[in-house]
């Protein structure tokens, strides 16, 4: 794709503020340092979120979560801990987290429309007693993050509602895009056949835990 | 084998029983809940997905209601700490029909040992065992009688014949006295923490006694190899890899088979084997002709099961 011949002109936070106006004083009455009995019901029920890190330099990187609702455990009003599963082993997030502590969380439960925004400071663990709170199917994650939560609060739900992200007719939309197999194989562009690549990731998919 | 019915039931009271430990009633929203006899559990799936197991500790003539209790473990991977947290009445919930792998056997007398939250399978056997006039006592241990659920309510009905000892005053009773105690043909059921159940096994006889574990005991296993399960039922020939488990591989290739603990403790995923030579590794003893595929494996090339 080539590069846009104008590039869309920037605003400055006066800018953004002038057009989006003044918050309501009920969104900042609603932010908290600790997590109460609401946050914890929506956190137990909850078998997603996104993760958000950035490195020293202020590049970002966001990635999912996702288990059995209430995979995130409480350990206390000020700290979580959220398991981490086996994925593509790129470690983003610890790299980042080494660097940078800051982590911003979003938790979604299916049905839902508003979501819980978790932000803090993050780094990984490997405690026993945390590890073993976490086994799923006899197996135990080798790592956690540990968040201590600074700010926590519920996202209203219009972005939910606009996007009808629950609503069963909306999942049609995965059926227009392509087989991941073909997008890995012209994006990689190793010369490994489609199906070979679909059939390796399926049988990746099958190893969870 | 055709997997265990699910009962439809509803969350009818959650009530506090000791420091940390809650009984759970459900009643049924169908018709009448499956019998069962003393020892006997059943599955509960949660809210969270998660299902575990639960010994029954109500009534069994009470075909409205099951009734367990459930000790908030500090270390829980989510079921007893929903239960307690988050769990509230009336909300609906699915439970299997019964099943008894510590059941009641015949015998002149018996000796209950009971260690905390063991304390739920070994009610009913106590309540059948002397409303049958057959000589039952019970020692019941724990670390103190805040924590431990029904001790007042067994002195109050069983009197001298139930021996409740707080182990954080007074330490645990020398199991090798109370076995050389035993009358003659006396049948020991023992429930509650490994470190109790160890003691017992060292104290009594093989032969006399009878074990429940809530987790698994720790066990040295050979290698695990690949196998084949054939599955006589459907025609399917389900490859199992050295590095999964057989529950997974047949609920991966779309055969319906329920999962419970996946640690061999609960028995929900139990498969009856027609042909081949199972490796059992479960802590429930699977009986002749059965397995419990969550971690029992093959010792042969090829294993035929009834699904």
């Amino acid at each position: 794709m080539t590069r846009a011949a104008t590039r869309p002109r920037p605003l400055g936070p006066a800018g953004v503020r002038a057009r989006l106006g003044e918050p309501d004083a009920m969104v900042a009455a609603k932010k908290t340092d600790r997590l109460d009995a609401y946050h914890r019901r929506f956190i137990a029920h909850s078998p997603f979120l996104t993760m958000a890190t950035a490195d020293a330099r202020g590049r970002a990187d966001c990635s999912p979560r996702g288990d059995y609702p209430g995979f995130v455990k409480v350990l206390d009003d000020r700290t979580l801990a959220i398991p981490d599963r086996p994925g593509n082993k790129i470690a983003d997030s610890f790299s980042n987290l080494a660097e940078n502590d800051g982590v911003g969380l979003l938790f979604l439960v299916p049905g839902a429309r508003e979501t819980l925004r978790v932000n803090g400071r993050g780094r990984p663990t490997d405690e026993p007693d945390v590890l073993a709170r976490m086994e799923t199917e006899a197996k135990r994650p080798a790592l956690a993050v540990v968040v201590e939560v600074e700010e926590v609060y519920f996202h209203c739900g219009r972005a939910l509602i606009r996007s009808r992200l629950w609503d069963p007719a909306t999942q049609a939309l995965a059926g227009e895009l392509p087989p991941v197999g073909e997008v890995f194989a012209a994006q990689t562009g190793v010369g490994i056949p489609p199906e070979v690549l679909e059939s390796h990731l399926e049988a990746g998919y099958r190893e969870l835990y | 084998m055709t997997p265990a019915p699910t009962q439809r039931t509803v969350v009818d009271r959650i009530a506090p029983l000791a420091d940390d430990v809650v009984s759970l009633t459900l009643r049924t929203t169908g018709g009448p809940l499956a019998p069962w006899e003393p020892g006997a559990h059943v599955d509960v799936t949660l809210p969270n997905w998660l299902t575990r197991p639960y010994s029954l500790c109500g009534d069994p003539a009470d075909r409205e209601r099951y009734r367990v209790a459930v000790r908030h473990d500090r270390l829980s991977r989510g079921g007893s700490e929903y239960i307690h947290r988050f769990l509230r009445p009336g909300r609906p919930l699915e439970v299997s029909a019964p099943r008894n792998h510590f059941p009641l056997l015949p015998a002149p007398r018996y000796l209950f040992l009971a260690g905390g939250i063991g304390i739920t399978p070994v009610l009913p056997m106590l309540r059948a065992a002397t409303a049958a006039g057959v000589p039952a006592e019970l020692l019941y241990l724990g670390p103190s009688t805040r924590a431990m659920p029904f001790a007042d309510s067994l002195r109050a009905e069983y009197g001298n014949r139930v021996r409740i000892v707080a182990t954080r005053e007074r330490g645990r009773p020398d199991l090798r006295a109370v076995a050389a105690g035993l009358g003659d043909g006396t049948l020991v059921y023992c429930c509650g923490p490994a470190p109790l159940l160890a003691a017992a096994e060292e104290a009594f006889p093989a032969g006399r006694l009878r074990m429940e574990r809530f987790r698994p005991l720790r066990r040295e296993s050979g290698p695990a190899t690949a196998f084949e399960a054939v599955c006589a039922g459907s025609g399917r020939t389900v490859p199992v890899a050295a590095g999964e488990s057989m529950l997974d591989a047949l609920v991966h290739a779309g055969l319906r088979v329920p999962a419970g603990c996946r640690e061999g403790v609960c028995g929900s995923c139990e498969l009856t084997v027609l042909d081949g030579v199972p490796d059992h590794r479960d802590d429930i003893g699977a009986p002749a002709g059965r397995m419990y595929p969550c971690v029992s494996r093959a010792r042969s090339a090829r294993l035929v099961v009834d699904l």
